[in-house]
């Protein structure tokens, strides 16, 4: 660096300066240290209020919002703070990156929606091994980073609803067909599987006449719907076992000016399928209560921070909502819940 | 010290407190003061790790932007390349059988040919770097999705190459010796080299550089090799923190680092910024989105308050700089060679 005396010294008496001012701010920066690690030692007191911590897949989806209203209503009446807190951008790291803040933060419990099993998992084994108690809902994690499921429902549970309900609109005769996701996704074959494992033992007088996918879209479910309504003449009606299959199919049993002839039902979100269940096109609904399963896991979590919900439990008492069994290290929801044209309006998820 | 204030000599102790790293500095103090005295356990050692650790790809990221926003480029396709190198780390260690540390080294160099496109296409069609990258975010995120079908990912990482993202050595994050390395070599070939010289120079004026004898497109070509390279290591730490590579790792994360560099001083059309700006950036943010957590503040604010940090730092540093002039206009000072460099 070439420069004149004059401005060497002007340059150094710059940079000196600049070392005052640096050294300044560390001192402070190290006498906050200092400073916090003494109030932080003072604070954890005897009664202490627990934590739980709600970590949904993402904090806008009307989903979530309607399962945080009853992990609300639990955390008021069990008297401890509630976090709900999860990725707003579509960030597959964030909610390993909340779990952690929340194991920093001292949460007692930490309840979890996984967006990602395997990569959440680190995270939650990881608040474990600090005494965090960890249970998930909704989906799960891997079975180890984890102590509880909260399982909102068995693949029997829905395959049997959907075909109670088929039936009973049916009046237990008669033709009915099948909208599915993708012929190969396993959650659906499943279903599929106990929707005919059912009919064969309780309804022997119905007959699933075809199996259609509409690769979870909704113009090619209204087509495939279409197809079907020209195909069987005698279809009474049309199940999808897909969410975006119900208002679809709908759709198209309402173009065809079958509404009520040709009966639609199936598995879905009743914001989705308001308007079909209003107009009566679209007969039922089903799912599980997504106010319940907040409820129930903001319960579980807190037995389980309290040490009154061990390993091996059989049942858990849940508040208003009473008892629930306990299968395995799953804690069942019970069975899904029908939404019809009288209860609808009640849900907004 | 590359701020072109009129008079930078104007007072020794006003420009550096009107420098634009210094009011950072000082809203990040402000920050982890505010932060500490609301959350209890907020300037814990193990939180400080928390930040560091959460911060460190998008650090790198940041790191390497610096030199290619100097140029008065940019390089939008920085995360989509993290999500690619992370599922070719994934299949090479687990289809084609190789250790992670091979997988590491061959990763590192698709992340160097991966740069490399993005070089070339830049310096051969003259094209805006803005476009070209725009084009290759797509083209990197589509391949990662196309090779795992959007559905596969990689898991059971051995026990050894996780940690790397999640254990401690020597009581510090593990990847945090990484960060720094990287830190201090893009630090010394910005602000101590020839080449960071011409980065600048390119960003100032790219004709006058050529004339100056700068060889402009081999410089440019550099900065976004290097990109690619230390792209490709934010993927591998990446994975090692979560345990996991799928095709949608990285999202986003080119528009978080871009904004570590500008919040941290380095102009949007080059020639001006330093890399100590950027770090402070990347803290600024970061003890921002963790401070928030322990100030029980929803997660939404954080990125409010980032847009607003930004909003006020880019503001803060321009008013004093206004008034610095002014003042220095009515002093009239000694003219005098300004120091070219100072940390």
């Amino acid at each position: 660096m070439v420069s004149t005396a004059n401005s060497t010294s002007q340059y150094s008496t710059n940079r000196s300066c600049m070392k005052k001012f640096l050294a300044l701010l560390i001192v402070a920066g190290l006498a906050a240290v200092t400073g916090c690690s003494k109030s932080s030692e003072s604070s954890p007191g005897g009664s202490k209020k627990l934590t739980v911590a709600l970590l949904p897949k993402s904090k806008g989806n009307a989903y979530f919002i309607s399962c945080r209203k009853g992990a609300d209503k639990a955390a008021k009446e069990l008297g401890i703070d509630l976090i709900f807190d999860g990725p707003t951008d579509p960030d597959p790291a964030k909610q390993n990156e909340i779990v952690d803040n929340w194991i920093t933060l001292g949460v007692d419990a930490i309840a979890a929606a996984c967006e990602n099993k395997e990569g959440i998992s680190t995270a939650l084994r990881k608040a474990r091994a600090k005494g965090v108690k960890v249970i998930t809902y909704d989906a799960d994690a891997l079975p180890d980073a984890r102590e509880f499921f909260v399982n909102q429902a068995t693949p029997q549970g829905i395959g049997y609803a959907l075909m109670d309900e088929t039936a009973r609109l049916c009046g237990n005769e008669g033709e009915f067909a099948v909208i599915t996701g993708s012929l190969t996704a396993a959650n659906q074959i499943e279903w599929r599987k106990y929707v005919e494992e059912r009919r064969a033992a309780q309804y022997p007088n119905m007959k699933l006449v075809a199996v259609r996918p509409c690769d979870d879209l909704k113009d090619k479910a209204q087509s495939e719907a279409t197809a079907l309504l020209s195909a069987y003449p005698n279809l009474k009606l049309i199940l999808s076992t897909t969410s975006l299959g119900v208002p679809g199919a709908a759709e198209a049993v309402k173009q065809a000016g079958k509404t009520g002839q040709v009966k639609v039902i199936g598995l879905g979100l009743p914001s989705e399928n308001r308007r079909y269940v209003k107009e009566g096109v679209t007969d039922s609904v089903i799912l599980w209560k997504t106010e319940d399963l907040g409820y129930l896991t903001v319960y579980a979590a807190d037995a389980l921070a309290r040490g009154t919900l061990k390993p091996g439990a059989k049942s858990i008492k849940a508040g208003s909502l009473g008892e629930f069994e306990i299968q395995g290290d799953n804690i069942m929801l019970g069975k899904p819940f029908v939404f019809n044209k009288d209860n609808i309006d009640q849900f907004d998820f | 010290m590359a701020a072109p204030t009129n008079n930078p000599k104007s007072g020794g102790w006003r420009t550096i407190l009107f420098r634009h790293e210094t009011i950072l500095l000082l809203v990040l103090v402000l920050e982890w003061f505010y932060f500490n005295s609301v959350g209890p356990r907020f300037g814990s050692l193990d939180n400080t790790y928390d930040i560091l650790r959460h911060s460190v790809e998008i650090g790198l990221l940041a790191l390497v932007m610096t030199p290619i926003i100097l140029t008065g480029g940019i390089d939008l396709s920085v995360g989509s390349l993290l999500g690619l190198c992370a599922i070719l780390f994934g299949k090479l260690w687990r289809d084609a059988g190789l250790s992670p540390a091979m997988a590491g080294i061959w990763t590192l160099g698709i992340g160097a040919l991966a740069g490399g496109l993005n070089a070339t296409l830049i310096t051969w069609l003259r094209l805006p770097p803005l476009i070209i990258t725009l084009g290759t975010y797509s083209l990197f995120r589509g391949l990662a999705e196309a090779i795992t079908h959007g559905a596969d990912t990689f898991t059971n990482f051995p026990a050894s190459f996780l940690f790397l993202g999640q254990e401690r050595w020597l009581g510090i994050p593990a990847q945090a010796p990484i960060f720094v390395a990287v830190a201090v070599a893009v630090w010394l070939l910005v602000h101590r080299t020839t080449f960071g010289r011409s980065f600048r120079a390119i960003g100032f004026a790219p004709k006058g550089a050529r004339y100056a004898g700068i060889p402009v497109e081999r410089r440019i070509a550099l900065v976004y090799v290097l990109a690619g390279i230390v792209a490709a290591l934010a993927a591998i730490i990446y994975t090692a923190r979560l345990g996991q590579a799928k095709a949608d790792a990285g999202t986003g994360y080119e528009l978080f680092a871009i904004t570590a560099v500008v919040l941290g001083g380095t102009s949007i059309f080059g020639g001006v910024g330093s890399v100590h700006g950027t770090l402070l950036g990347v803290a600024a943010i970061a003890v921002l989105n963790n401070g928030l957590v322990h100030a029980r503040q929803p997660r939404e604010v954080a990125g409010m308050l980032t847009g607003a940090l930004l909003l006020l730092a880019l503001s803060g540093s321009v008013v004093p700089k206004m008034l610095t002039t002014l003042w220095s206009r009515r002093q009239t000072p000694p003219a005098s060679i300004q120091p070219t460099e100072a940390a």
